[in-house]
């Protein structure tokens, strides 16, 4: 297990037979120079110092690591500890790759920033990095999500960035993708497309998963060792991978990936009440890598269904299908429902709204704790806070704003 | 003068669009790109898109698409155009022998660049099966990678464009003789030129440099509009 680290990720970016570079030659260009700026900036002193400052300064981190006595207590069994990426500035982990990204952009002289957004929390991430570096932002966003997400629309707007809803396909996450690159492809000379999540061609991947790992780290740090279980919502997986990758070489860590369950594992050719690629999903090669989607048996992509918009997608992170088939991490999924009862119980018993997204990981840590004795340790990564579901809650709860 | 039509199979509907190639066949164009419909066509912008969403929507399948070509078989060279998770949920190697057996000329595959040979083997397959895998250049290109293009190019080779290329007459022509000489510095083979030409002008002004000129998203609009007898009146009179 030493030397998992090592052999994970392959010089062409492949993870085991997952990841690649598939992306028309238009791109190529533009992804061999990301990937050469990348290496030769992380083992640059100057640009860890800034990052590492911005870090610090600009976003808040470390993070607190919390210990959820109450939730612990109501549980009966392990004792659970809440990462709080939610206390970031932009209020989720994704402002740990935006950062990291955004410097990237300037050392390779971009001037214009494009992302797509789910939940919105990774296009206000971009905004707000851009707004702080004097960068032209515009971030795609599925017709469905910029509807659902409306706080995030608004903040976006008005650090400056242009919100773009797309309206073909399912109006989700994917759809905004697919935008994304073909903007990329049309403007390749002075744009970054600042991808926010570990999937895309490489070096998307490897590189978020690189920004993201800050957050185990931390962790390691806060607990002064390693726990038993680690637990983390998986969209596109960059919350996941960050919580877990510092730890991939613990044998004894255990790492659960909770998908979003939607309402439930059903679907026709087309569509599905869900998101869980690791339940019904297949090997397919989409949106320049290869992994699991989705898809039917001709390979056509279907729409999913989350009520989190951040877990609403139709693929996942190939390193995260190749940890799984390894056996290295375990995976799950919750239900809208259950989302929504530990939504209330994590409020009522520590005071914290997670975002809906991290509620999938407390529904695992609610299912899972009560089974272990109570010397063990369970982390699980609060990846975002609650404030931006706002409006789906209050429909939820049946609560009227105004 | 060359000139490569596209349709996407299913789209109207399968019957239509057999119709609207056999007419395009019949004014003798060069090439007819058939497009297996995908439904995250990266490389598309939004007329072809919506014709890809629309023809899964009608019940196109792989099958029927291949079906689509040996119906469509004739003197016109066919080609059809998809991306990798199409003829990768098919089996490559079955995909590949499909085409072979219903008479294809080549396959036009955006997403599934030269890197990822080895893992793939998507041109020793093309190779084992008389396929041409048409490759596909841009004006960011650069040498080092046309000089590999160049080793397993068959056919001709695809020169797309980006927003770069377009614009005043003047300017077109200097930027495409440039792009378009330096592709020939590498690429012996014929060469192909698509930028969303939708208009006898453009024709012209591509035909002064590369050997194809390729009609893609202007089709499917003056379909929409005319029909098959517009389709006909406007493959006759860009090369008149």
């Amino acid at each position: 297990m030493k030397s998992l680290k090592k052999y994970i990720l392959n010089k062409t970016g492949h993870f085991g037979e997952y990841g690649g570079r598939y992306v028309p030659e238009l791109l190529m260009p533009i992804m061999e120079e990301l990937e050469k700026v990348f290496y030769e900036s992380i083992k640059d002193r100057s640009f860890q110092d800034e990052l590492n400052g911005l870090y610090k300064t600009y976003s808040g981190r470390p993070t607190p690591l919390y210990f959820c006595e109450n939730l612990s207590k109501k549980l009966g069994g392990a004792r659970i500890y809440l990462k709080n990426e939610g206390l970031n500035h932009t209020g989720a982990h994704k402002i740990n790759h935006c950062l990291g990204q955004a410097l990237l952009a300037k050392r390779l002289g971009k001037k214009r920033v494009i992302a797509e957004t789910g939940a919105g929390q990774h296009g206000l991430a971009t905004a707000t990095v851009c707004a702080k570096l004097g960068l032209e932002c515009v971030v795609y966003m599925g017709a469905k999500d910029f509807r659902r997400q409306r706080p995030n629309v608004f903040f976006m707007e008005r650090l400056g960035a242009k919100v773009v809803p797309v309206k073909s396909g399912g109006q989700i996450l994917r759809d905004a993708i697919n935008e994304a690159l073909k903007d990329l492809i049309s403007n390749p000379e002075d744009t970054h497309y600042l991808l926010g999540t570990v999937c895309g061609p490489h070096p998307y991947p490897v590189m978020n998963a690189h920004f993201q790992s800050i957050v185990g780290r931390e962790v390691r740090k806060q607990l002064d060792g390693s726990p038993d279980y680690l637990v983390a919502c998986v969209g596109g997986g960059s919350n996941a991978i960050g919580l877990f990758h510092d730890f991939l070489d613990d044998e004894g860590v255990k790492m659960i990936g909770v998908e979003a369950g939607g309402k439930g594992i059903k679907e026709t050719s087309s569509k599905c009440d869900h998101a869980a690629r690791f339940e019904t999903g297949e090997t397919g090669v989409v949106e320049g890598f290869k992994s699991y989607f989705l898809q039917n048996k001709d390979g056509q992509i279907k729409d999913t269904h989350s009520i989190s918009a951040g877990l609403d997608y139709s693929g996942v992170g190939p390193q995260l299908v190749y940890l799984k088939d390894i056996g290295r991490i375990e995976t799950s999924y919750a239900l809208d429902d259950e989302v929504l009862s530990a939504y209330e119980l994590l409020a009522r018993t520590e005071g914290v709204f997670a975002a809906l997204e991290s509620c999938h990981a407390v529904a695992e840590v609610i299912k899972l704790a009560p089974k272990l004795p109570k010397n063990k340790i369970i982390v699980f990564n609060c990846s975002g806070r609650g404030d931006k579901d706002l409006f789906i809650v209050t429909e939820k709860f049946n609560f009227k704003i105004s | 003068m060359k000139i490569m039509t596209h349709i996407v199979a299913g789209y109207p509907s399968m019957k239509e669009c057999e119709k609207i190639a056999l007419t395009m066949a019949e004014t003798d164009v060069s090439y007819i790109e058939i497009q297996f419909p995908f439904s995250d066509p990266i490389a598309d912008g939004e007329t072809i898109k919506a014709a890809n969403d629309a023809a899964i929507l009608n019940g196109t399948t792989t099958a029927k698409c291949f079906d689509l070509v040996e119906r469509l078989k004739g003197d016109v060279p066919l080609l059809a155009m998809t991306y990798y998770n199409i003829a990768f949920r098919y089996g490559l190697e079955r995909f590949c022998k499909k085409a072979h057996e219903v008479g294809l000329y080549g396959l036009i595959i955006p997403d599934i660049p030269l890197d990822e040979e080895k893992y793939e083997h998507y041109l020793e397959l093309c190779e084992k099966y008389g396929l041409n895998p048409i490759q596909i250049v841009s004006p960011i290109t650069p040498d080092r990678r046309l000089r590999e293009i160049a080793k397993v190019a068959r056919g001709f080779v695809y020169c797309v464009s980006n927003s770069g290329t377009t614009g005043e007459r003047e300017n077109l022509n200097f930027n495409l003789k440039k792009y378009i000489g330096r592709i020939r510095k590498f690429i012996d083979l014929p060469l192909a030129l698509g930028f969303g030409i939708s208009n006898k002008k453009q024709v012209g002004i591509a035909t002064e440099f590369a050997d194809i000129v390729v009609i893609g998203s202007k089709i499917i609009s003056i379909h929409k509009d005319g029909g098959i007898s517009a389709v006909k009146a406007f493959c006759l009179d860009i090369r008149s």
